[in-house]
């Protein structure tokens, strides 16, 4: 165990848990927003893969010009998903919350059963993106180029994040929304609309990391599985309803990934990650900077 | 069966989608099934081997001028000119969904024989349910070396298992250690479900018996999103051989991640599984010029047999892609199995059983560099000889044993 | 007590009863295995999701981890089986004793958790249980344990032709999980539970009796299921991490319950009863394409039902009963 070795794990565990991030950062917008836990979160980030892998093959887009055709896509798809099957979910009486992991847990199902019968199984990848494939060597510690753009986008998204919600007036009216979805309707503002941008925004986040995840991940209907969970542990690991505990849970399961697997058989790495959780939450039941 | 308003309720589609099979005459055709995964994680697998399947029965059914059994004629004469029809059924590579599937394609479908299964988990309770009903079951590509240690009589395995290929492995090593090939130290990737599981206890094995040094074991978990960690202990230890136990999810992934971190190993010898499918190459293919895999099949024996070409035609018409590790097994079971019941001069289970029983197919009659198709007493063909593949310029060369060899192997890879 | 819940309760029972008398007497007129085999496994998911719902339904704590105690009893009941020649009747109460202490040992800490806190840790408290046992060699790790069967046998509770002992076996369950739930709903546990639900405030003052009987119904409801989960082990007499100890198999205990009406005396079964064969047959007969189509089909379904009768589908019969509840 070299001190290069601990180092360039440190690293590359600081580049994923970046992306791991971004992942997250959608999914805790539409949390903070509604309550709502999108199950079919990992599906989304596997069609926005989809997207940009079409986008390539067939009209020679690279990833990184591609991003923002993905992130609107997503950002149409979270906003139908929600105004179609989110809207009628909330309407439930009781045990809102079920109600909505279920009916997005069936669109999960769905998305992967779609997009077997549309791409088939078959695993794909974006083979000669501008990015893909090539790392910079600083001070002997490698930084492949994909994942670092992935985490300077995840920076600087956060941060157009953090400004939009705090500083738009739409932002002001999604917080509003969040925590009075009663009284908004008196100061004009459509509840629905809300969500739904709400939505489309999260999905379209998702679509980025999607995007920048297809110059570098393989591409197939269930690759959504595997981040999926890391992406609702880092979210409640920062603390339901914050954006910025996304953020910063996302660097923290990706430093802890990558320390765990130094320490324990690597196949154990993800335990870890859940310790960590279960750790934060038992000393601070909201997360670290959970509001709700 | 009486059929009460709980059974319509339960069952009515089944019946009525059942009645116009069962109304079949039974001699006419012969009915195969097939358990595979053909959705979620296996099912690209899944998907390939149903072509691999049509080939065979293609061949089989129709008059084909090859050196195969029952290529030449119409069917399978001993049945009267029988033709084979496949049922297919998914498995979703789940122990007890595969055994419930077996089960009705045994009682519902009436298969006379079964060929599965991929994975080697379902293919414990598969080959379990078959042995209750007496229906022969044929593990096309399961390489769990206990499978066919557990005292069933109906479960035959004609490729080679994971210790058989391992073996072919260091053999392979240690042909190439007598050359003056630097290959004393050894690291070991696999992943942690049954096949990588398998694969390590086996290399761990040799590795300690033939004097090689393991000097990294990295065990990681399959579908892992980053594979960071693991190969910067894979670089750090550097040893002379890679040896990884992969899916192709996997496989892709660390072969890029190898990229991005700047490791390049000696020399990867695989134990295929992701390492011989073309969706792995098609993704980092660039950077595994030389790869070294273990192997069923190999396209290059076409050149001393040219049917083997031709069959890969056929496949590649119906699927896209060459015949590869899975799927010639795949398509060698369906032929060794319908052999077997033409054989047998009947459907019934424990006639075919004996008629695999006493299988004796040369290899040269089969599209695998195998000596021969021959089941010992536990149902295991032991001369099933495993070959090593090296990737070079697009394609797989065969580089061992020096019988089937076209080329020596490069060694180092470039 | 007024009159009318006592009928109620009463009427419940025979209901039960009549159901349990029906059910008994199916499978001597269907013999088809396949149709068995979907009986077994909807009674099984029934009795699982009856016994989740006692926690998640009627406590309102969310497991999403209750894969946990399925696969604890499904390892306990096969090790000391193949191990030390145990037989499954004591392993399987040894796996329900195990799971009980258990769920209270993460009870304690977890119960302070709010809703989706508390689901995730759920989540990865049984991830890290699938993970140790894929990593431990005794346990057979990913290689997974096969029960030998050598012929039948009540003591070994192993039977290689008939499934009617399974039937019957899992028949039973789901009558003790629903007895169980029945009788919770009448007791002081089950008061507090409503106290809570209809007057969360309440809860602060209640504090510590509302927790203990948190406790309490965490440790039956994980009983049950690791009695489910030992059934499991010798119904297909070979099990490994992931078909035990999986997250689907969490959410599979759940889904029936939410279906059907969580929180509901009958829910759990009612869901069970439509989405089991539903899962089985689109995959029997739509799967062998290879193409998804199964897939979709079921998620759409999930979809449709979680739409149109949020509260379960028990509403639909309670609204045309006229009981009120």
């Amino acid at each position: 165990m070299t001190a290069e070795t601990i180092i360039q794990s440190l690293a590359s565990g600081l580049l994923m848990g970046l992306l791991y991030g971004l992942i997250a950062v959608g999914l805790a917008l539409i949390f903070g927003l509604m309550d709502v836990v999108n199950f079919a979160h990992g599906e989304f980030l596997m069609l926005a893969m989809y997207v940009t892998f079409f986008l390539f093959t067939f009209f020679a887009i690279d990833p990184l010009l591609s991003a923002p055709l993905a992130a609107a896509a997503l950002f149409v798809l979270g906003a139908v998903v929600y105004l179609v099957i989110v809207r009628f979910a909330m309407r439930a009486k009781a045990n809102v919350g079920m109600v909505q992991i279920f009916a997005t847990f069936g669109l999960a199902i769905v998305m992967r059963g779609l997009a077997q019968l549309f791409f088939t199984a078959d695993y794909r990848s974006v083979p000669n993106s501008w990015l893909g494939g090539k790392t910079i060597s600083v001070a002997g510690i490698f930084l492949p180029q994909p994942q670092l753009f992935g985490a300077l986008v995840a920076i600087a998204a956060f941060g157009g994040l953090y400004l939009f919600i705090n500083r738009t007036d739409f932002g002001r009216a999604l917080e509003a929304t969040r925590e009075d979805p009663g009284a908004v309707a008196l100061v004009g503002i459509d509840k629905n609309r809300v969500f739904a941008l709400g939505w489309g925004l999260g999905a379209a986040l998702v679509g980025l990391a999607g995007a920048i995840m297809a110059s570098f991940f393989y591409i197939y209907p269930d690759v959504g599985a595997s981040f999926a969970l890391i992406a609702y542990v880092t979210v409640a690991l920062g603390g339901f309803g914050s954006v910025f505990g996304a953020f910063a849970g996302g660097i923290i399961v990706g430093l802890v990934e990558a320390t765990t697997a130094l320490v324990l058989p690597p196949s154990l790495k993800s335990v870890g990650i859940y310790a960590v959780y279960l750790l934060v939450v038992f000393i601070r039941p909201r997360g670290l900077f959970g509001s709700m | 069966m009486t059929i009460t308003r709980r059974d319509v309720l339960l069952g009515a589609a089944a019946t009525a989608a059942l009645m116009p099979l069962a109304a079949r005459a039974q001699t006419s055709e012969v009915v195969i099934g097939a358990t595979y995964p053909l959705s979620g994680a296996g099912a690209q697998v899944g998907v390939d081997a149903q072509r691999a399947f049509e080939t065979a029965v293609d061949i089989i059914n129709n008059d084909q001028d090859f050196d195969l059994p029952l290529a030449k004629g119409l069917g399978l004469p001993g049945l009267g000119g029988a033709k084979i029809r496949l049922v297919y059924a998914d498995t979703q590579g789940d122990p007890q969904k595969g055994r419930a599937e077996a089960e009705r394609l045994i009682t519902q479908e009436k298969v006379c024989a079964i060929l599965g299964s991929y994975q080697s988990a379902v293919a414990v309770t598969i080959s379990q349910i078959c042995e209750r009903y007496q229906t022969p079951f044929l593990s096309a590509d399961n390489s769990s070396p206990s499978l066919h240690r557990r005292g069933l009589k109906y479960y035959f395995r004609a490729s080679p298992h994971d210790e058989m290929f391992s073996a072919g492995m260091f053999d392979f090593l240690d042909a190439m250690k007598k050359k003056g090939a630097k290959a004393e130290t050894l690291a070991l990737f696999h992943e942690d479900t049954i096949f990588g599981t398998d694969s390590a206890n086996a290399q761990t094995k040799l590795a300690t018996e033939r004097g090689y040094k393991i000097v990294a074991d990295i065990k990681y978990r399959a579908n892992s999103p980053s594979l960071s960690a693991e190969v910067q202990q894979l670089k750090a230890a550097n040893a002379d051989v890679l040896l990884p136990s992969s899916y192709t999810t996997d496989g892709i992934l660390l072969v890029k991640t190898m990229a991005e971190l700047g490791y390049k190993p000696n020399a990867i010898v695989a134990q295929a599984a992701g390492f011989s499918e073309k969706a792995l190459y098609d993704a980092v293919g660039d950077k595994l010029e030389g790869a070294i895999t273990r192997g069923s099949f190999s396209l290059d024996l076409a050149a001393k047999r040219p049917m083997v070409g031709k069959i890969n035609d056929l496949f590649k018409a119906k699927s896209g892609k060459d015949l590869n590790d899975n799927t010639s097994r795949q398509f060698m079971a369906m032929i060794i199995m319908a052999d077997a019941i033409n054989r047998a001069k009947s459907t019934d289970g424990e006639k075919i059983r004996d008629a695999l029983a006493a299988t004796e197919m040369s290899g040269e009659q089969t599209i695998m560099p195998w000596k021969r198709v021959k089941f010992d007493e536990m149902g295991q063909n032991n001369d099933a000889d495993p070959v090593l593949l090296q990737y070079v310029g697009g394609k797989f060369v065969t580089i061992f044993p020096s019988q089937a060899a076209v080329a020596d192997a490069i060694w180092p890879m470039k | 007590m007024d009159k009318s819940f006592t009928e109620r309760r009463r009427r419940e029972l025979l209901v039960a009863a009549c159901l349990t008398v029906a059910a008994a007497l199916v499978p001597l007129f269907v013999k088809n295995p396949n149709v068995q085999n979907i009986m077994i496994l909807t009674l099984m998911f029934g009795a699982l999701s009856q016994s989740w719902n006692i926690l998640s339904g009627y406590c309102g704590q969310i497991s999403l981890g209750h894969a946990l105690y399925f696969g604890l009893g499904a390892y306990t009941t096969t090790l000391l089986f193949t191990k030390f020649g145990v037989p499954p009747w004591f392993g399987m109460l040894a796996g329900g004793a195990i799971s009980a202490l258990i769920a209270l040992a993460l009870g304690y800490p977890c119960f302070r958790l709010g809703g989706h806190y508390f689901a995730i840790a759920t989540i990865v408290i049984a991830e890290i249980g699938l993970l140790l046992i894929q990593n431990w060699e005794w346990a057979g790790a990913a290689l997974g344990i096969e029960m030998p069967v050598r012929g039948d046998s009540w003591l070994k509770f192993q039977f290689a032709r008939s499934k009617l002992p399974y039937f019957y076996f899992a028949l039973a369950l789901a009558c003790v999980a629903w007895f169980v739930t029945w009788w919770l709903e009448d007791s002081k546990w089950g008061y507090w539970w409503r106290a809570v639900k209809d007057n969360p405030d309440a809860a602060q003052s209640l504090g510590v009796v509302v927790f203990d009987s948190k406790m309490g119904a965490a440790a039956v409801s994980a009983f049950l299921v690791a009695v489910g989960g030992s059934f499991y082990a010798m119904y297909v007499s070979y099990i490994d991490p992931g078909s035990v100890m999986g997250f689907q198999f969490s959410l599979l205990m759940a889904l029936p319950a939410v279906l059907g009406g969580i929180g509901t005396l009958w829910g759990p079964l009612l869901g069970a009863v439509i989405l089991i064969p539903l899962t089985e047959l689109t995959r029997s007969y739509i799967g062998g394409s290879g193409r998804g189509v199964d897939l979709i089909v079921y998620g759409s379904l999930i979809v449709v039902i979680a739409l149109a009768r949020p509260e379960g589908l028990i509403g639909l019969f309670s609204r045309r009963k006229g009981a009120s509840r």
